[in-house]
């Protein structure tokens, strides 16, 4: 395990475009389709769960020598269920709006299967440093996966982004896209243009 | 043996750890929580009854089924109304709603819908000023009832949504039975004295 | 499959009578039956019901017909172009999947949500799954529940027929459909006025008999398969009939059930859309008596008026399966395993 920057930077970096996880590796699809229907509440799922992503990864990595291999799922689970509850409780006394409107997502983020997919795939293999860039990058490509999903709802189920009123009376919103069925829809567009753009990469005969 | 002492040990101390960590956490977050729940329930009411400034909690019945309503009282103390809360399923989920009623027991001074699930864009209209504002000084006697495509004719009928028949259905219905209750539990002369 | 047929180097010539055509076996063209035939006489057969929208809600009428089949075959042809396949806009399907569409909506329903529908429909309901005879969602119901769940209050403002108010000199009056009045006010429509289409409603659905004379010309022509529109409309009444006889005060009786919303066009244009029903007898009968029950469950306990549309795309969906689990033996096989 070379401990080089080139490598924290492919750490970093695989979790944005390679190991994106919602459309590259269809991972953590219960917030991704429950909870995008606009980018406040998209970030704001994005934000919690990079929390406990790294928060996980941190802790994971630590203890990964002294945890014995029977146990280290259940461990596991212990130490990410307490950054859950942590992110819930801290939601619900900071932030209550955003913490009604992300309901019991909130919650379930012990059960997104990226947080254990790290922890049990990457952090217990690897020291600190690129644990700490592992998540980082999962977490930030969560999230800019989920505003991505929510400002493409809100445009088209409010009219707005952020709040802000984008277009005029004119648009009749689409409620649609703020209902379930919208959430599908966008989300297999996204995947469809990101294979459409791995493949074109890979088809190059100069990509990387 | 030993293994099995390890994994043991390994697992009570992430256990503990976590325990009191999360004690701590909810040390901190708890009173703010519960502040937070406060200030909301106090907004609803002074939404409902407008000139109240503060209010008090009477509540009634066993834990099984507690009725609570909340008296509104103005800056010279004086009852301006009771407030109180009409739960009870809607289209899809339930629909709650803070329900405002005036000191003669004859007129509601207004609701405000503080949680519902309906569609979007149709029946979850029932949280727009427009439908909650035809709720003012409607007249209870002998029941709320709701009328469609006109104007309400009498004192005691408010305009349905357009499409959303169902959703104002169920906020009436849920009114009046929460009005029903109440008038029940707590009679005129013991919300005056 | 149908690719073929298009592409089968020798049509016979045209003079030679139709005799019959059995839709249960598909992959058997023994007659000089293509798409381009089949549908330009459905096209034939809608027309009475275009006709019937027209007298009742005029140039509305007119206008969105024109959008929706305008904008079916703008969407084929744009999307059969840059994926680079054989264009087959002019086959009519694309054109029914527009009127069929175009008849299940509100007259005051706005022109460019009609465009937004046909796009849908026939970008996402039939050629994303790989164009004509791949769909696996009639079309047209698709775009509809799609305008259904973007534009909920648009689909469900309706107005009385232009005919109706024209004499009491006002213009477009909001009015509810008959299922709505039944569902929501219990009051019925008396069987006249739905079977001639003197009601509020989407512009082909208030018209039974125009739609009865379109279905009736279509099984002339042996286009469709009788089981498919007596069987949705029989399984609808039978259960309608059920529910009339436990409390006839609350619930309609079978006749209002088959003459008002959709039922009429569901069963004769829908239903029988040779690509999403199935291609076996018993699967066939499955398929109506289901969706009928559907029909008639969603329409009086649910929590929309009318429940045509949902129930043939559930039907929908359970057609592969049907055409599996269905299918007959052939001679000689299995018996003894």
């Amino acid at each position: 395990m070379a401990n080089n920057n080139y490598n924290l930077w492919h750490e970093f970096k695989k979790g944005l475009w390679q190991e994106l996880p919602p459309f590259r590796l269809i991972l953590g699809m219960c917030p991704t389709l429950a909870v995008t229907n606009s980018v406040i509440n998209g970030v704001a799922m994005g934000l919690a769960t990079s929390f406990v992503l790294l928060s996980a990864n941190i802790s994971v990595s630590l203890i990964r020598k002294i945890v014995p291999s029977q146990v280290r799922i259940a461990t596991y689970v212990v130490v990410i269920a307490l950054y859950v509850t942590v992110a819930d409780l801290f939601l619900a006394a900071m932030f209550p709006p955003i913490s009604k409107a992300l309901g019991p997502y909130v919650p379930l983020i012990v059960v997104n299967c990226i947080i254990l997919g790290r922890a049990e795939g990457f952090a217990q293999k690897n020291p600190l440093t690129p644990s700490i860039m592992d998540a980082l990058g999962i977490g930030l490509g969560f999230t800019l996966s989920l505003a991505l999903m929510g400002g493409i709802r809100e445009i088209f189920g409010f009219g707005s982004i952020l709040d802000i009123k984008l277009l005029g009376e004119w648009f009749e919103p689409w409620i649609v896209m703020i209902l379930p069925a919208g959430a599908f829809f966008v989300f297999g567009f996204l995947v469809a243009l990101t294979n459409y753009l791995s493949k074109r990469k890979a088809a190059a005969p100069s990509g990387h | 043996m030993n293994k099995i002492v390890k994994m043991v040990l390994v697992l009570s101390i992430t256990g503990a750890v976590s325990g009191g960590i999360l004690a701590q956490v909810f040390h901190f977050a708890d009173p703010l929580i519960q502040e937070n729940r406060k200030k909301e329930l106090r907004e609803a009411i002074f939404v409902v009854l407008s000139e109240a400034k503060d209010y008090t909690t009477l509540e009634k019945g066993n834990d099984k089924e507690k009725i609570v309503v909340y008296k509104g009282i103005d800056a010279d103390g004086k009852l301006v109304g009771i407030a109180f809360i009409a739960d009870g399923g809607g289209f899809q989920g339930n629909i709650r709603i803070m329900v405002g009623l005036s000191t003669d027991y004859l007129k509601l001074k207004g609701i405000k819908v503080l949680e519902q699930n309906e569609t979007p864009g149709l029946g979850n209209r029932i949280k727009e000023p427009a439908f909650e504002d035809q709720f003012r000084g409607l007249e209870i006697k002998p029941k709320v009832e709701y009328i469609k495509y006109r104007k309400p004719e009498k004192p005691n009928q408010i305009q349905a949504i357009t499409g959303a028949t169902i959703s104002s259905e169920a906020v009436v219905k849920n009114i009046n039975n929460a009005v029903e209750r109440v008038l029940k539990n707590f009679p005129q002369e013991e919300i005056l004295k | 499959m149908e690719e073929k047929t298009q592409d089968k180097p020798q049509e016979k010539p045209q003079e030679k009578p139709v005799e019959k055509l059995i839709v249960s076996s598909s992959p058997h063209f023994l007659r000089d039956e293509n798409i381009p035939k089949i549908m330009h006489a459905v096209v034939l057969a809608l027309l009475p019901a275009m006709a019937a929208s027209v007298y009742f809600f005029r140039f509305r009428a007119i206008g969105l017909i024109i959008v929706s089949v305008a904008t079916c075959l703008a969407t084929e042809y744009a999307f059969q172009k840059i994926r680079k396949k054989p264009i087959t806009v002019w086959d009519g399907s694309a054109a029914i999947t527009g009127i069929l569409l175009a008849l299940t909506l509100p007259p005051s329903f706005p022109y460019y949500a009609a465009a937004l529908g046909s796009a849908f429909a026939i970008a996402i309901g039939k050629q994303l799954f790989g164009g004509i005879g791949y769909n696996i969602f009639n079309p047209a119901l698709l775009g509809r529940a799609f305008l259904m769940a973007t534009y909920p209050v648009l689909t469900t403002t309706w107005s009385e027929p232009l005919a109706k108010t024209a004499k009491a000199g006002v213009d477009a009056v909001s009015a509810a459909t008959p299922l709505a009045l039944m569902k929501f006010e219990g009051k019925m429509t008396s069987h006249m006025d739905l079977f001639f289409g003197n009601i509020a409603g989407s512009m082909g659905e208030t018209s039974a008999i125009a739609i009865l004379i379109g279905g009736l010309y279509l099984r002339y022509r042996s286009y469709i398969n009788w089981k498919l529109p007596l069987g949705y409309l029989g399984s609808m009444a039978f259960f309608g009939a059920i529910f009339y006889l436990i409390n006839p005060s609350k619930y309609p009786d079978p006749l209002f059930h088959i003459l008002a919303g959709g039922a009429m066009l569901g069963a004769w244009f829908m239903v029988t859309d040779m690509v999403t029903s199935p291609v076996t007898p018993l699967g066939q009968w499955i398929f109506v008596i289901c969706g009928g029950f559907l029909a008639v469950i969603i329409r009086l306990f649910g929590g929309l008026p009318e429940g045509v549309m949902y129930s043939i795309l559930l039907m929908n969906a359970f057609v592969p399966l049907l055409n599996k689990h269905t299918r007959p033996k052939f001679f000689g096989e299995g018996g003894q395993a």
